[in-house]
């Protein structure tokens, strides 16, 4: 558990904000698809911290500043959403296993739902740091057009960006996924990975989608968490390990990102 | 006063549960540690009166479907189903790593009939680094388990009489909070040859939805765990420690060094830790800290002074 400071909490859409959160210089650098469990020290009555991505991280000599792109999805959320600059967090973390890029892949297609994005994002903002000279986009499913502005903010200097929304108000008027089957016609399975994080609907559909071509699919899933380190067995999903056999994997120690293949849908 | 160290050195903190001797009354609750390996990372587990392992059964275990925890005031749901690796992956594969420290392990076990407790109970008898059982006779979750032993004081002390026939080290019985009358349970398996109990395992509830109208835990009710369960098990703990003469360990909500005086006051030997970790991996090293300043600041040599002793 390290103790935070809340430098910026800025509003990024309707029921969307971005943390800024002061760390110790010591926080161990995150890599893409980790995230942090982040509690509230304001709040008395939360007992257990909730489960984020790592949208940005910097470090200089002094401290580390820690960015997280938040949804409002419920209480603790909501309490988030109100903290301002100077309030009190404990977080853990880095937390799990993040993406992976493979150096023999010359396309990767950036598949998020809403603030799924916010890994993905992380991903475009560091990629110098990654060696790959593959050619990047990304599809964004959200509810409206302003969300889906809000959340690519910046990112089409990085790749080609592609969004879908839920009530056509941008883009396409329908689920990402569609916009990405289009955009399959013309890849190279073999030489093509695609990084998703988004909500269950949005992966079972991807899974359907990519359950007949021969893609690299990582994914990164949500599910309630206590512990956030492996302990409590709260936070798992269904899998097929190695051998063929169903088992429940954690998705805080084991994930979040898993291989789309392993996951099993009932 | 003067030998005392600042760092509690000095300080009698050892406790016994029965042939064993625990060198503080600090250890975690059984599912809320793993097999320790999870929190190996966060402080060195030798520090730890003792690890109490996740439970085990004869073969391991899926558990339920997800979503299989919920957060509710000041505490949460959780509906596992007793996922384990089973008892011989645990010898095999767990035990190993944390045979590394200096620490007393228990293994919690349970078992869906009376064979199986006390098979288990053999086969853990005599295995290098575990140093006590504990019987979960409580888990609310599975239908055929814990329950129908756990609240029937006659079936419990079948249960008890078997595993501790079948074994040297201590026998420690978990008792159910979904009882009437606990100190009956407690004197139950006392008399059926218990080295010692602890108290409380989780309290069956729930929590729907009101949206959508759905439960939310796809198993429908689940143990409640956390500071909401806190004043029922200060409240059962002192009740059984009037109740027998082995020790009682006290589990139930336990968070701070204030939380875990309260159930030594109130009777209890030793404490276990659970919930509390989640929320913080150096729970358990904070309360140990806490109590020995605690009884610096009191002027207080042995732990002893301190467990049962209510005032007026
Ligand atoms: C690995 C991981 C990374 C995540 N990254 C981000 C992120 O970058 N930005 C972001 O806004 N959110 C992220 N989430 C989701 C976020 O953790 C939840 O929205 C948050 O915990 C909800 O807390 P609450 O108290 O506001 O909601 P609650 O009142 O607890 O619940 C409100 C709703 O959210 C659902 N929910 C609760 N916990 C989770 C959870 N852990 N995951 C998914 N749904 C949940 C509940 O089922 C319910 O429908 C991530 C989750 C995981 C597991
Ligand atoms: C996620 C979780 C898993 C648990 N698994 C077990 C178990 O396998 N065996 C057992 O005897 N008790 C189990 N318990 C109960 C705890 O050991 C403890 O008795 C209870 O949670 C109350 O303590 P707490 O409030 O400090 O968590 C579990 C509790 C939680 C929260
Ligand atoms: S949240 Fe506890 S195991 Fe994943």
């Amino acid at each position: 558990m390290t103790n935070g400071r809340i430098t910026g909490n800025v509003p990024a859409a309707p029921g969307h904000f971005i943390l800024s959160i002061a760390l110790p210089a010591t926080f161990q650098e995150p890599s893409f698809g980790q995230f942090v469990m982040v509690r509230n020290l304001l709040n008395g009555k939360a007992m257990l911290s909730r489960p984020f991505s790592v949208y940005g991280f910097h470090r200089d000599a002094h401290q580390s500043a820690l960015e997280l792109l938040c949804r409002v999805a419920g209480r603790e959320t909501k309490l988030l959403s109100g903290l301002k600059a100077g309030a009190g967090v404990e977080v853990l973390g880095p937390l799990g296993n993040g993406f992976t890029i493979r150096k023999d892949v010359d396309r990767i297609i950036l598949a998020a739902g809403g603030v799924g994005v916010a890994p993905l994002s992380f991903f475009l903002k560091e990629r110098a740091k990654y060696p790959s000279k593959a050619a990047v986009s990304l599809f964004l499913g959200a509810k409206n057009g302003e969300i889906a502005s809000a959340l690519v903010k910046g990112l089409s200097d990085t790749c080609a960006v592609h969004i879908a929304t839920d009530d056509g108000s941008l883009g396409f008027h329908g689920p990402v996924t569609e916009i990405l089957a289009a955009e399959l016609y013309s890849c190279d399975f073999e030489r093509t990975r695609i990084l998703a994080c988004g909500p269950t609907p949005m992966t079972r559909a991807l899974a359907r989608l990519l359950a007949d071509k021969p893609i690299d699919c990582q994914v990164s899933l949500e599910e309630r968490m206590a512990c956030g380190v492996g302990a409590c067995l709260g936070c798992v999903v269904p899998v097929r390990n190695s051998h063929g056999d169903a088992m429940y994997k954690r998705v805080c120690k084991d994930g979040p990102v898993f291989d789309l293949r392993e996951l099993l849908w009932d | 006063m003067g030998l005392r160290k600042e760092n509690g050195e000095g300080l009698k903190l050892d406790v016994s549960i029965g042939s064993l001797t625990l060198k503080n009354p600090v250890m975690t609750a059984s599912g809320t540690f793993g097999y320790g390996e999870e929190y190996a990372q966060f402080f060195d587990l030798s520090r730890l009166g003792a690890v109490v392992v996740k439970g085990l059964s004869l073969l391991p275990r899926m558990g339920n479907r997800p979503p299989r925890i919920v957060e509710t005031p000041c505490g949460m749901l959780n509906a596992i189903g007793l996922q384990n690796v089973g008892v011989e992956t645990f010898i095999d594969e767990k035990l190993p790593f944390l045979r590394q420290f200096d620490v007393k392990v228990i293994a919690n076990i349970f078992g869906e009939s009376v064979e199986e407790y006390q098979k288990l109970s053999g086969i853990l008898s005599g295995v290098d680094g575990v140093h006590a059982l504990e019987v979960n006779i409580s888990c609310p979750n599975v239908k055929k388990g814990g329950v129908v032993f756990g609240t029937d004081p006659e079936v419990a002390a079948l249960v008890t009489r078997k595993v501790a026939a079948e074994t040297d080290i201590p026998v420690i019985v978990k008792l159910s909070p979904n009882v009437t009358d606990i100190a009956l349970m407690a004197r139950a398996v006392e008399e059926a040859g218990a080295d010692a109990v602890s108290l409380i395992n989780t309290l069956t509830g729930m929590a729907i939805d009101s949206e959508s109208r759905r439960p939310l835990l796809a198993n429908i009710t689940g143990g409640l765990s956390g500071p909401a369960l806190k004043p029922v098990a200060l409240r059962m703990v002192w009740q059984v420690a009037h109740a027998v003469r082995i020790p009682v360990i006290g589990t139930g909500g336990i968070t701070s060094f204030q939380d875990a005086l309260e159930f030594l006051i109130a009777g209890a030997a030793a404490v276990q830790v659970g919930t509390a970790n989640f929320v913080n991996p150096l729970a358990t090293m904070e309360i140990l800290d806490g109590i020995k300043d605690y009884m610096e600041r009191h002027d207080i040599m042995d732990i002893h002074d301190v467990i049962n002793s209510l005032r007026a």
